[in-house]
C-alpha cells in the first residue's frame, strides 16, 4: 500500500469546498453535486479492495437510516442491477445514481483518497463539514449518524446526543420550526454513495501483459440449491457465500469473518459440510448445495434446529445457521460419542456469545436419537 | 480481489498447459489461495479449476494399495477422505493424526492432498498489504525479524523470511520418508521427487517455497511401507486446543526390538521455515534404548541449531518437549 500513496496527496478537510463532479442517473438524467447544495450530501468512496464482501457497509448504513428514522420507503442504498458494484441505486429509484463521468479514479484523488475507504459528509452549502479518510474501514456508524446530524440541524450545536440527554429541551426545537423527522427526511433526502472503483485500473496495472485475456463479464452460472436450479450471471470472482447472498437472496448463510476461521457460512455441498465463503460459486456447478432455508420441511424443523431451540444453543444466533448445518454434517462423519468429539469436530464453528455447552447439548441429542433409531439422518 | 479468467480443466494434459501460462494458477479446494486472493496477496489473472481432473482419471484421487503395503495417495484426494481411510489409520497413525490436527472440519472436506502441501509458507506480515514482506513483495524487507515474531521459525530462517511453514501433513511425510509424484508440461508420465526435496530454504529468494516449475502439478503421494511407520504419531501442541497452527509439533515412527530402537523417524513442524526431519535426532536415537534419557538427548539434538527472535525462545523448549513426548507416548 505505502507504494500506492502519492506524495503529494492532499486530503480534502473539514472547511474546504467539496469538489465537484458529474454523475448521470440511470434514467440518463445529468446532475452535478452542486445540484444538490439545499440538501446535505455524504460520499463514500470504497477502497481497491471492497467488493461484494464488503456489503456489510452497505447494510450498516442502512440500520443506520432506518434507526434515524429516515424517509418513508427509502434505504440509502442497495446492491442491484447487472453489476455488483456499479449500480448501486435507491430502493425506490428516486436516485438511481452512481455512473460517473470522469473516471473514479480521478474524483478519489482529488479527494485525496486512492485504494482507501473514505466517507465526507458535505453541509448544505457545500462545505466539507467531516471527513473521514483512510483507517481500513468505511466509517463508524456511530461518528457518520452523528456528522450527518449536526450537518443537517438548525443549530449545529444541538448533536443527537444532546437531543438525547437533554430530553425535554427537544420541546423547545420545535418552536424554531423543526423537528427531528424534518431534519432527518432532509438528511436522507439528497444522501447518496458512490461506489470509487479503482479496481480495474489497478488490476490492469498488474496483469498489463494479460489484459486482452482477462474477462470483465458476467457469465451465466446455474447453481442447484436446496433442489432447485437457481440462473445467476457471476463473475467469476463471485464466492459461493457472495452468489447466495447477494444474489439469489438467501441469507441464512453468514458472512463471520470471509476467511475460512469461523464457519458461519457452513453449508452443505454434495452432503459435505464446507465453507462458502472460500469457493467460488462457478467452481460449484453440478454439485448438490444445501443451505440453512433447505433444512426444514416445510414448518416442520430439522431436529437439529429444534434442539439448538431446546438446549439454547446460540444467543444472537449469527452464527446458528453454520452451526447447525456443520452439527447436521458432523453426524455423518466418522467422529466418538463423547462431548469431547463434538467440541473437536465443532471447532471450526466459534461462537462469540459462547453457547457452546448448549450446542454440545443440542448436538448429543440429536445424536442419541438418531443412534436409538437405527441411525439414518435426513441429509 | 481483482478479475480472472477461470478455465475449468477437464484432463491432465490440458490442464498442465493451462497451468503454465504466466501469471496462471491452479485451485483445488481453494481454501487457501482464496483466502489470499482476497487478501490480495495472491493476484492471479487466470484460475484453473483442476477439481474435475479425478472424472478423466481416477487415481489423481484415489487411495490406492502398492505391491510392497505402502499406499498411493492422488493428490485430488481431500484431506478428510485420506484422515479416515481404515489403511491409513492402521498403517500409517502419523499421517492420519497430523490431517486430523490440521484446520477444521470444513477445510478439511474442502482441501485436497496437493494442495495442502503446497499451502503458502506464511506469517501474519505476509497476509498483510501494508507492511514490508520479503516473501510477498521481494527485496521490501521483513518485518517479522523486527516485528512481533512469536510464532515465526527458529530452524531453517535466513536474514530475509523467518516464516514457519505452518502444514502438518508435510511433517509427517517428511519423517516418512515419502515420495510425491510431480506431472510437467508435455511430459508422458510423472517423475519421483522425495518430498523431503520439494521445499527450500527461504535462503535470499523467500518468494520461491518449492522446487516445482510453473505447470508442474503434484500427482501423489506415496507412503512406503517401512518398519517404523506402525508405531508412528504426531503431536500437536498449540494456543487452542483444536483448529490452531501448531506452535510446535512433532511426528515420530520408532521401530523397536523389546525397548532397543532399531530405526527411528523424526520431524518437527510449528518451528522451521520447511517441513523439517532431523537426521541429528534419528542419530541419537537409533540403537539405543528408548529411555527419558536418549529421547532428551534426540532433543536436543534436534534443537542444536535452533536461533530464536526475541518472541519465540519458548519455541525451543517446547519443541523439546513436545518431542520427547511424542517419542515417551509412541515407544509405551
Amino acid at each position: 500500500m505505502r507504494s500506492l500513496l502519492a506524495p503529494e496527496r492532499s486530503a480534502i478537510a473539514p472547511g474546504d469546498v467539496a469538489p465537484d463532479f458529474a454523475i448521470t442517473s440511470r434514467t440518463g438524467v445529468r446532475h452535478r453535486l452542486s445540484d444538490f447544495r439545499g440538501s446535505p450530501v455524504v460520499v463514500t468512496f470504497h477502497g481497491a479492495y471492497w467488493d461484494p464482501a464488503s456489503a456489510e457497509h452497505i447494510e450498516t448504513y442502512n440500520r443506520l437510516i432506518a434507526s434515524l428514522g429516515g424517509v418513508a420507503g427509502a434505504r440509502l442504498l442497495q446492491i442491484g442491477g447487472d453489476g455488483p458494484w456499479r449500480d448501486l441505486t435507491f430502493t425506490d429509484e428516486s436516485l438511481a445514481l452512481p455512473v460517473v463521468d470522469s473516471s473514479d479514479q480521478e474524483i478519489g484523488e482529488r479527494y485525496g483518497t486512492r485504494d482507501e475507504p473514505a466517507v465526507f459528509v458535505i453541509d448544505t452549502a457545500g462545505i466539507v463539514r467531516w471527513a473521514q479518510i483512510g483507517a481500513g474501514a468505511l466509517a463508524n456508524p456511530v461518528d457518520l449518524a452523528r456528522a450527518i446530524s449536526v450537518v443537517a440541524a438548525p443549530f449545529p450545536d444541538v448533536s443527537t446526543h444532546d437531543r438525547r440527554t437533554r430530553g425535554r429541551q427537544d420541546e423547545q426545537t420545535h418552536n424554531t420550526g423543526w423537528t427531528r423527522r424534518d431534519f432527518v427526511a432532509t438528511t436522507l433526502a439528497a444522501a447518496f454513495a458512490l461506489a470509487l472503483r479503482p479496481i480495474e485500473a489497478r488490476a490492469e496495472r498488474l496483469a498489463a501483459p494479460l489484459a486482452r485475456e482477462r474477462t470483465h463479464t458476467t457469465r451465466p452460472v446455474t447453481l442447484n440449491v436446496n433442489g432447485k436450479g437457481v440462473q445467476l450471471d457471476l463473475e467469476p470472482r463471485v464466492t459461493l457465500l457472495d452468489a447466495l447472498r447477494e444474489y439469489a437472496g438467501l441469507t441464512g448463510s453468514k458472512k463471520g469473518c470471509d476467511h475460512g476461521q469461523c464457519g458461519a457460512c457452513t453449508v452443505h455441498i454434495d452432503g459435505r459440510r464446507e465453507l462458502s465463503c472460500l469457493t467460488f460459486a462457478i467452481m460449484q456447478e453440478g454439485k448438490r448445495i444445501r443451505t440453512i432455508e433447505g433444512l426444514a420441511s416445510g414448518d416442520q424443523l430439522h431436529p437439529m434446529q429444534q434442539a439448538f431451540i431446546t438446549h439454547d444453543g446460540f444467543q444472537c444466533g449469527y452464527c446458528t445457521s453454520g452451526q447447525v448445518m456443520s452439527a447436521v454434517a458432523v453426524l455423518e462423519e466418522p467422529w466418538g460419542p463423547n462431548d469431547d468429539d463434538v467440541r473437536e469436530a465443532m471447532s471450526g464453528n466459534l461462537c462469540r456469545c459462547g453457547a457452546y455447552p448448549g450446542i454440545i447439548a443440542a448436538v448429543q441429542e440429536v445424536r442419541r436419537t438418531q443412534a436409538s433409531a437405527g441411525g439414518g439422518t435426513r441429509q | 480481489m481483482i478479475d480472472f479468467e477461470y478455465v475449468r480443466a477437464t484432463d491432465l494434459s490440458s490442464a498442465l498447459r493451462a497451468g503454465a501460462a504466466p501469471a496462471t494458477r491452479f485451485i483445488a479446494g481453494g481454501t487457501n489461495i482464496v483466502d489470499l486472493m482476497k487478501l490480495n496477496v495472491e493476484r492471479p489473472a487466470h484460475l484453473v479449476d483442476i477439481n474435475g481432473l479425478g472424472r478423466a482419471d481416477p487415481s489423481l484421487s484415489a487411495i490406492g494399495e502398492l505391491p510392497d503395503g505402502g499406499l498411493r495417495i492422488g493428490a485430488l484426494a481431500r484431506m478428510r477422505d485420506v484422515a479416515w481411510d481404515a489403511r491409513v489409520r492402521e498403517r500409517f497413525p502419523v499421517v492420519s493424526q497430523a490431517l486430523l490436527l490440521a484446520a477444521s472440519g470444513q477445510l478439511r472436506n474442502m482441501a485436497s492432498i496437493g494442495g495442502n502441501l503446497l499451502q503458502r509458507t506464511r506469517c501474519p506480515y505476509f497476509r498483510d498489504t501494508a507492511m514490508p514482506c520479503n516473501k510477498r513483495d521481494p527485496g521490501s524487507g521483513c518485518s517479522a525479524i523486527v516485528g512481533i515474531n512469536r510464532t515465526e521459525a527458529i530452524l531453517g530462517t535466513s536474514s530475509h523470511c523467518i516464516a514457519t511453514y505452518p502444514g502438518d501433513l508435510g511433517v509427517a511425510l517428511v519423517a516418512l520418508g515419502a515420495t510425491i509424484g510431480v506431472r510437467a508440461p508435455g511430459a508422458g508420465a510423472d517423475r519421483a521427487l522425495p518430498f523431503a526435496d520439494l521445499h527450500v530454504l527461504p535462503g535470499t529468494h523467500p518468494e520461491r517455497e518449492t522446487v516445482l516449475r510453473p505447470g508442474e502439478l503434484i500427482t501423489a503421494v506415496v507412503l512406503p511401507a517401512i518398519a517404523a511407520a506402525k508405531r508412528s504419531m504426531y503431536l500437536k501442541v498449540r494456543d487452542r486446543a483444536s483448529y490452531a497452527f501448531a506452535l510446535a509439533s512433532a511426528a515420530v515412527a520408532l521401530d523397536l526390538e523389546g525397548t532397543m530402537i532399531r530405526d527411528a523417524r523424526v520431524a518437527l513442524g510449528g518451528i522451521a521455515t520447511k517441513p523439517w526431519r532431523s537426521h541429528e535426532a534419528e542419530r541419537a536415537l537409533i540403537g539405543r534404548s528408548a529411555t527419558q534419557a536418549a529421547f532428551r538427548a534426540a532433543a536436543n539434538a534436534a534443537l542444536a541449531d535452533a536461533r530464536p527472535h526475541r518472541d519465540n525462545g519458548f519455541k525451543v523448549e517446547l519443541a523439546k518437549r513436545t518431542l520427547v513426548r511424542a517419542l515417551t507416548e509412541v515407544s509405551a
